[in-house]
């Protein structure tokens, strides 16, 4: 076994890792209107979008190798990653993947202990980028692509991140206000009953295309490091047992539930009753179909947040809670440069040690942090439990410095 | 910077597009017949004076109803196919009106 051997599996490891995060970090985007409203039992609903995912992420057979080439430049336009990254086995390659992904899931997890829903999306690019930045310069960065397309950090994160939230809140608010209004003058009991199996229905929809989404991408970046150290050399397909292992994180992931995440969007966005719950996953699920239809690559946090808020804005007299919505897109802003940060002190760390030595570094850091983040979620536990108790009154289920909290 | 903004929003008005006929239209077909269907069912489903029986039923807005809640699925079914199709490298095609699946170009 080579030293390169042994670093592919840590990034192999880190990357199903990161995949994981990605899992629990999203089961709200589908789930947390469902559970709101009682819909669906919490554990229930859980197991239902893990299964969902799973089934979305075999139904992913497109090729998503070239994932990273959106944002950052270690691949060449057919899969392979560039030469100069990959004498000694790879090794350069797999420590900017392998910082990349790290910087991805401590932001991630960090977001999660703070409740707060951002895209897991932005946090791998963010990871990447860092790490890019720290190991090749600002040239190994593709900030805004060729001009020939929908391309670069601009047009395949920034400004899908600005334009999608908005079209899935006007689609919502406009759903949700349609609703109430053809309702009106039905005994509230009797639609409540209907409109959560609407919900149900739009939620596995949500689900369904969350697992073909986002397990691809960590599909891509494992087949990428296969490459680079020379294990795999097909750019067409990607490994069975990649594609099995990705899924199976993602569900695994999912099934988890990222409670704290499920609470803030359920209950402390708007309080969401069902017909603006199935308004809110229908147009998500249409918002997100619609975009990867066109290539238009977005975030599916994104997504849900901005639709759960216009189904608050589209029925009369609903309470939305713009402060928590406000402290949710400050974490959307910083989400981006916060994982690069991490990304880019990873890579440093790793490159001042070098080789194995640096890589295992990266790694052990990665565990020590995790597992830090753990246990502090251990003194408010948010779980099946807790999730719908009232927002407010109750104890503040996550602590934010700076007396930010509402 | 400003050819991505071009791609960008014309690509979003293409999505708003098809939010709002997908995701704002089907569920108002979904209320709307869960209307039909309160109104078939009568008495208690819908809001009337205390004190007094509910509106009769009328089995008609129970068959519109189902026929609305056909025609919602017909669209999940339609978008879960899309998502399968896509996934296989496949398209689907309205040439015909009715959908049909394609390769993709």
């Amino acid at each position: 076994m080579t030293e390169s051997t042994v670093i592919l599996a840590l990034v192999v490891i880190t990357a199903l890792g990161f995949d994981f995060t990605n899992g629990f970090h999203d089961t709200a985007n589908a789930m947390a209107t469902s559970i709101a409203t009682n819909a669906l039992r919490p554990k229930v609903a859980v197991a239902l979008s893990g299964l969902l995912n799973l089934i979305g992420a075999f139904l992913s057979v497109e090729v998503a190798l070239t994932v990273t080439n959106a944002v950052v430049k270690i691949q060449n336009s057919d899969g392979t990653p560039k030469p100069s990254l990959t004498e000694h086995g790879g090794e350069a390659l797999l420590i900017i993947v392998l910082a990349g992904l790290v910087g991805g899931i401590v932001w991630n997890l960090l977001t999660w202990l703070l409740g707060l829903p951002s895209s897991s999306s932005h946090a791998l690019f963010g990871g990447l980028i860092g790490a890019s930045i720290a190991g090749l310069g600002w040239a190994g960065v593709n900030w805004n692509g060729n001009g020939s397309k929908l391309d670069g950090v601009v047009g395949k994160v920034i400004l899908p991140a600005i334009m999608s939230p908005v079209i899935a809140g006007v689609v919502a608010a406009v759903g949700t206000w349609l609703i109430y209004r053809v309702v009106t003058g039905v005994a509230q009991r009797f639609t409540d009953n209907g409109f959560r199996w609407g919900q149900i229905g739009s939620a596995s929809l949500v689900s369904l295309a969350h697992g073909t989404n986002d397990a691809q991408k960590t599909m891509g970046v494992i087949t990428l490091a296969l490459i680079a150290t020379g294990d795999w050399t097909d750019t067409k397909n990607i490994p069975l047992w990649v594609k099995i292992a990705c899924a199976l994180a993602i569900a695994l992931g999912t099934y988890l539930g990222g409670w704290r995440i499920i609470r803030t969007l359920g209950k402390g966005l708007v309080e969401i009753a069902p017909p603006q719950g199935m308004a809110a996953e229908s147009a998500s699920a249409a918002v997100i179909l619609a975009s990867s239809h066109l290539g238009f690559a977005l975030s599916t946090t994104h997504v849900a947040t901005g639709s759960i808020l216009g189904s608050g804005v589209g029925k009369p007299g609903a309470q939305v809670r713009w402060k928590v919505a406000g402290r949710m897109v400050a974490a959307w802003l910083i989400t981006l440069p916060a994982a690069a940060i991490v990304g880019a002190v990873m890579w440093f760390l790793g490159d001042l040690i070098g080789g194995l030595g640096g890589a295992i570094l990266i790694f052990v850091l990665l565990l020590v942090a995790a597992g830090y983040m753990y246990l502090r979620s251990r003194r408010e536990p948010v779980g099946h439990h807790n999730v719908n108790d009232e927002w407010e009154g109750a104890p503040e289920p996550e602590r934010v410095p700076a007396g930010s909290a509402s | 910077m400003s050819d991505n903004l071009g791609f960008a929003l014309e690509g979003a008005w293409k999505v708003l597009f098809a939010g709002l006929i997908l995701g704002a239209g089907l569920p108002l077909l979904f209320a709307l017949g869960i209307r039909s269907l309160a109104w078939g069912a009568g008495g208690e489903a819908e809001v009337h004076e205390s004190g007094v029986g509910g509106p009769k039923a009328q089995p008609i807005g129970t068959v519109i109803g189902w026929i609305l809640f056909a025609i919602v699925l017909a669209g999940i079914v339609l978008g879960i196919t899309f998502v399968v199709a896509s996934g296989f490298g496949k398209a689907l095609s309205f040439e015909h009106i009715y959908p049909t699946i394609i390769d993709k170009h």
